[in-house]
């Protein structure tokens, strides 16, 4: 028996309006890609303790 | 696809507690799952983790001296083994537990990539889930997870596939294909990490693309823990060993990304695919172990390696020969397999033209674009060691399982990385278990016959019966069929003793 397959196609990342990769053919374009906003993230990473890797001890796993 | 799981150790810290105690931490936290009296179901007596592929079995697994000395301290607790492991078989078919010293979710068995998905971020959220839990009942500081692989202080600890193969083929074999697969795979599978752990405290202004690739240091081996090898030849099938190997991948990141997950564990049941049908590519590369810390740490991420014909092959070069390879044997076999091959061509492809089009997409790629966005904005040098300290903390943030927190998932909040599945599948898988597999037996068991079952072990269910133990034997449980036999048994049977008076079973004790 088959697994249920659902559909999940790939997709591009932020795929952008517009003239692709410059290419003046009728093939596939390459698809623009927005850069994520990074205002909040950077803003989390500014609150990371510079320490905390340093402060981070594990034992050994498999 | 063929039967699968993955098996998560994750790294854990409490914020503000400098003398934790990461064994007594992980067993508590594992705890936290129910709030009902903790029964531990596990069943150890079916397992042998000494037993290797090639034919005999080890007196004991290694450590390296560092562990060897927790491990006399460990002796001297006073918490019975049972209680340490915490071992649970939770209602979705996964196995959660304190394994050694980090707690580990391993998933059901799954057939299908995308269920293999859904159970694998279940995971993230039930042992989120136990860390809010435990924060509050400890009292002090706040419990946080993190699924990576390192401490960047040289201790690993493992993400694991499991993958079903046949036993015809001879382990030699296995072993001599999977090399330059699992060399070249690192390229998209990769997390990335900052800094080279060689014996002690990742150093230098490098940024590899896998987490895992500085600990390995031989080929082959039954060990886990000290001297990795690339190809983990444990000899536990949890199906007829006469027909079954369990090939026990330990070689690969945790990712954080499902489109990652997916691509990794498709593509290497494909290769495996390619391997049973002996249709693999002509390749072989020279100093395997070498050649994986090579393109792991390689600055100009060209990832060029020496094949043992003398030519110089780049690893996009070798990917793109697996692929060439499986499109030709599986192309059209289902809309999952059609999946696998299309995301692996694309993402070869832009790991070759442009890799900004994998922000969001593949987590080294990701990781390497925050820290960059970071260090540009506060000014800070990759080579400067207190600044590095800096990356290395985020590089650890990236792996925080905290949607609030995880650096991560924050960029998912946001809508900026390639989802698969989506939350209420999520939802569901942290309490269903596969329908597929023989984890939906399991789990059914456990509701109908809950009060007569005693252990339990990925292939066994152990019922008392009228005053005796009988083992129920999932072995041969491991396709659509046999299940659907089972079920069926399972659904006519009103009492223990018709379950076991239609299925194979033995007696114990």
């Amino acid at each position: 028996m088959a697994a249920t397959l659902r559909d999940r196609a790939p997709r591009s990342v932020r795929p952008l309006e517009g003239d692709g990769d410059g290419v003046d053919d009728d093939g596939p374009r390459r698809p623009k890609v927005d850069r994520p906003n990074t205002d909040d993230l950077l803003k989390r990473m500014r609150r990371v303790d510079p320490n905390q890797a340093r402060r981070y001890r594990q034992r050994t796993g498999e | 696809m063929r039967l699968c799981g993955i098996e998560t150790e994750y790294g854990i810290q409490v914020d503000g507690v400098d003398d934790m105690d990461v064994v007594v931490e992980s067993m508590e936290l594992i705890r936290c799952y129910s709030h009902e009296d903790f029964i531990a179901k596990w069943d150890y007596g079916r397992e042998n983790p000494r037993l290797d592929m090639r034919g005999f079995e080890v007196d004991e697994l290694r450590n390296d001296k560092d562990e060897t000395l927790h491990l006399q301290k460990d002796r001297d607790r006073k918490i019975p083994l049972a209680e340490l492991k915490s071992d649970l078989l939770i209602s979705n078919g996964a196995r959660l537990y304190n394994d050694h010293t980090h707690p580990e979710y391993s998933t059901p068995e799954c057939y299908s990539l995308f269920d293999l998905l859904e159970q694998d971020r279940a995971g993230e959220r039930i042992l989120h889930n136990c860390a809010r839990r435990r924060t509050e009942t400890r009292g002090k500081g706040v419990v946080r997870l993190y699924k990576n692989n390192t401490d960047f202080e040289g201790h690993s600890y493992g993400c694991h596939e499991n993958f079903l193969i046949g036993r015809q083929l001879p382990f030699q074999r296995v072993i001599e294909g999977l090399l330059p697969f699992l060399v070249t795979r690192q390229i998209f599978a990769g997390a990335g990490k900052v800094g080279i752990e060689q014996g002690g405290r990742a150093d230098g202004g490098v940024f590899q693309v896998s987490q895992r690739a500085d600990f390995f240091e031989t080929i082959a081996s039954v060990d886990t823990m000290h001297r990795r090898p690339l190809v983990n030849t444990r000899d536990e099938p949890h199906a007829d060993p006469e027909q079954y190997r369990r090939l026990h991948l330990i070689v690969g990141d945790a990712n954080m990304s499902e489109y990652i997950t997916a691509l990794k564990v498709g593509s290497t049941a494909l290769f495996l695919d390619l391997l049973e049908a002996d249709q693999l590519p002509p390749l072989q590369i020279e100093d395997p172990v070498r050649a994986l810390k090579a393109v792991s740490r390689d600055p100009a991420q060209r990832w060029e390696v020496t094949l043992t014909s003398g030519r110089r092959a780049t690893a996009i070069e070798i990917q793109a020969a697996y692929l060439e390879k499986a499109r030709a044997l599986a192309s059209g076999r289902d809309r999952e397999t059609d999946w696998v091959l299309a995301a692996w061509g694309d993402t070869l492809d832009k790991l070759a033209s442009n890799r900004e089009e994998l922000i969001g997409v593949c987590d080294w790629v990701t990781k390497k674009w925050l820290l960059d966005s970071f260090a540009a904005s506060e000014g800070l040098d990759w080579d400067d060691p207190s600044d590095r300290s800096w990356l290395q903390s985020q590089d650890l943030e990236y792996h925080n399982v905290d949607p609030d927190a995880g650096l991560f998932l924050l960029l998912e909040a946001q809508g900026d990385t390639q989802r698969l599945v989506d939350d209420e599948a999520v939802t569901r898988a942290v309490v269903q278990p596969p329908t597929e597999t023989r984890a939906s037996f399991r789990g059914r068991v456990l509701q109908k016959f809950g009060e007569a079952v005693r252990s339990l072990n990925w292939d066994s269910v152990e019922l008392e019966s009228n005053g005796r133990m009988v083992v129920v034997d999932l072995k041969g449980c491991v396709d659509p069929q046999t299940l659907s036999s089972y079920t069926h048994i399972l659904d006519r049977s009103s009492t223990v003793e018709e379950l076991l008076a239609g299925l194979p079973t033995a007696s114990v004790g």
